[in-house]
């Protein structure tokens, strides 16, 4: 019934291999999108300064935050309310090196990006109402937080209210978003390394 | 607990030598004690455990800090060497006889990997909420408990399990769906519980099914979720009251399984009473309700009050409960303030006198037995 000592110290041994493993493929990764994914620029829209800062990282509004209804391709007819499921935007540069939506699928994008388009996925929650034309919904992408140094947060909220901020993307092919740097005008404030 | 055990022994070698048993009896019981005896919590076991915990929240508050004067790179290898020192140091301790220290450095190693994700959501700015970062702690802190067959790890997994519950249940995270997955998790876990012999663990998780039950009732249909468990407690209590010893071989609570079962049993009540008290001027579903709380009560005293302190005042606080209940729905149109006093102080008499007959009477053919 009882473990003999031996065994004992190997499954340990495994068991740590198993969950280091784990982890460092979460962050080989991450540290792989941020290496050769697509980069695309996103202007950061002012959040409710109240909720901009909670704890040590800034809370991100993007214009991909809010997706107008109309901008969706593929809403099947009839169809009042979202489901729990994914969304793939198309952002496309704008002549000031700003990326921008231009339209965006439910489940998947039928056609790959073109060269000055890149795709970024990311999740609806259920009960989005698709009717109407003013509607929009708000998917998130898993970039809505920046984590910052103890003590930083305060000076760049303030900054935030005062110019526009930036935040530079790592996409990979299936659209999966990194955060690479956030950026003040033409200044990089944060630049990510990969490890 | 040391002293108990030492006074079995010298009993054991008295029945011995008395001829009261032979040998290979003497021997088994012995081992019996021993066994059982390195089981219970010790006080240097419960201090190696508080320890670890403060290590691991020291751990998790220092990933939190986010303190840039260490590169991220270097903190990962520091969480990532608390993960194997603790995993492999705790097992070379426990195999040499040092369990208490050995469990509690696993513990240390489960708070690292529980950091780790912290810090990797940092480090990437992941922005997923925390339940999901929860589901993959206590996923490898159940891998833990099972490859190690450890119960503090096995208890461990539960609370996460159980973090995990109230931050989804209470809607923290205002679009997240209801928890449903709680109950896929309580099965797993309970079976682990098994392997690991982690009859904590196994409580823990009745109790947090019951929490789960309370949240369902309260998010979805009240009648629909309370009915079943009331009906599903009061069978359980039943089975573990007329077949205790098999319905204990299967579950091994210890025979607390009662216990859980009346307090199943009148939660489960108490929810359709909250349900049904508005209409009770027109229907009589809250009076039905009450009589079977209440004779579920007296059920459970007569038939398991002898062998339970416990589920005597689990009775008792549920017989308060229910008066409180029928004198707040019944009576409270018709009573200013001071007939409130007057009221509860009448309660508050009769249920002591209950208490205290029930008490006398359970007390009295308990000693008569033990002298014949």
């Amino acid at each position: 019934m009882m473990m003999t000592g031996k065994r004992l110290v190997i499954s340990a041994l495994v068991l740590a291999l198993a969950q280091i493993g784990f982890l460092s493929w979460i962050i080989a990764g991450r540290a792989a999108i941020l290496r050769s994914g697509k980069e695309v620029l996103l202007k950061i829209e002012p959040v409710d300064p109240r909720d901009l800062l909670r704890g040590d990282y800034i809370i991100l509004g993007y214009d991909i935050s809010r997706i107008p209804v109309k901008m969706i391709a593929n809403i099947p007819a009839g169809k009042f309310s979202s489901d729990d499921t994914s969304i793939v935007v198309r952002l496309k540069k704008g002549a000031d090196g700003y990326w921008t939506p231009t339209t965006a699928w439910f489940g998947k994008a039928p056609a790959p990006a073109a060269a000055d388009e890149a795709d970024i996925a990311g999740h609806v929650a259920e009960g989005w109402d698709l009717r109407g034309e003013g509607m929009t919904i708000a998917p998130d992408y898993g970039i809505e937080r920046f984590y910052l140094p103890e003590g930083e947060g305060m000076a760049i909220q303030s900054d935030m209210r005062v110019r526009p901020f930036a935040i530079r993307l790592a996409l990979a092919n299936d659209g999966t978003a990194q955060i690479k740097a956030l950026v003040d005008g033409d200044k990089t404030l944060f630049e990510e390394p990969l490890y | 607990m040391a002293g108990y055990s030492t006074r079995v022994r010298s009993d054991i070698a008295r029945w011995l030598q008395a001829g009261l048993i032979d040998a290979a009896t003497a021997d088994a019981l012995t081992r019996d004690v021993e066994v059982n005896t390195r089981k219970s919590l010790s006080f240097g076991s419960i201090l190696a455990m508080m320890a670890a915990l403060l290590f691991g929240a020291a751990i998790l508050i220092f990933v939190a800090a986010n303190w840039d004067a260490i590169p991220r790179l270097a903190r990962v290898a520091a969480l990532f060497a608390i993960i194997l020192g603790g995993y492999v140091g705790g097992a070379v301790l426990k195999a040499r006889d040092h369990a208490a220290i050995g469990e509690a450095l696993w513990i240390v190693a489960a708070a690292a990997f529980g950091g780790s994700i912290a810090l990797i959501g940092q480090m990437y700015h992941l922005s997923g909420d925390e339940a999901s970062a929860l589901v993959t702690w206590g996923a490898g802190t159940a891998l833990a408990a099972v490859a190690l067959r450890s119960n503090p790890l096995t208890v461990a997994s539960v609370g996460i399990a159980d973090a995990w519950l109230f931050l989804k249940g209470f809607g923290y995270y205002s679009r997240s769906a209801f928890p449903h997955a709680f109950v896929g998790m309580a099965i797993v876990l309970f079976a682990v519980s098994f392997w690991t012999r982690s009859q904590a663990a196994r409580h823990l998780i009745i109790l947090s099914l019951l929490c789960y039950l309370v949240l369902l009732a309260g998010n979805h249909a009240t009648l629909p979720v309370a009915i079943p468990l009331a009906i599903v407690s009061a069978a359980l209590f039943a089975a573990s009251v007329f077949a205790p010893e098999p319905v204990d071989r299967i579950v091994q609570l210890g025979g607390r399984l009662p216990l859980h079962a009346l307090l199943g049993f009148l939660t489960g009540l108490a929810i359709i009473q909250f349900e049904l008290a508005d209409e009770s001027t027109y229907n009589s579903g809250f009076g039905i309700a009450s009589v079977v709380a209440l004779a579920g009560i007296v059920a459970a005293i007569v038939l398991a009050g002898r062998e339970s302190r416990g589920l005597r005042w689990l009775a008792y606080l549920g017989f308060a409960f229910e008066l409180a209940m029928l004198y707040v729905v019944t009576l409270q149109s018709m009573l200013d303030t001071a007939g409130f006093f007057l009221a509860a102080a009448v309660l508050l008499g009769i249920l002591a006198i209950i208490i205290i007959r029930v008490e006398k009477r359970m007390k009295d053919p308990a000693t008569g037995g033990a002298a014949a």
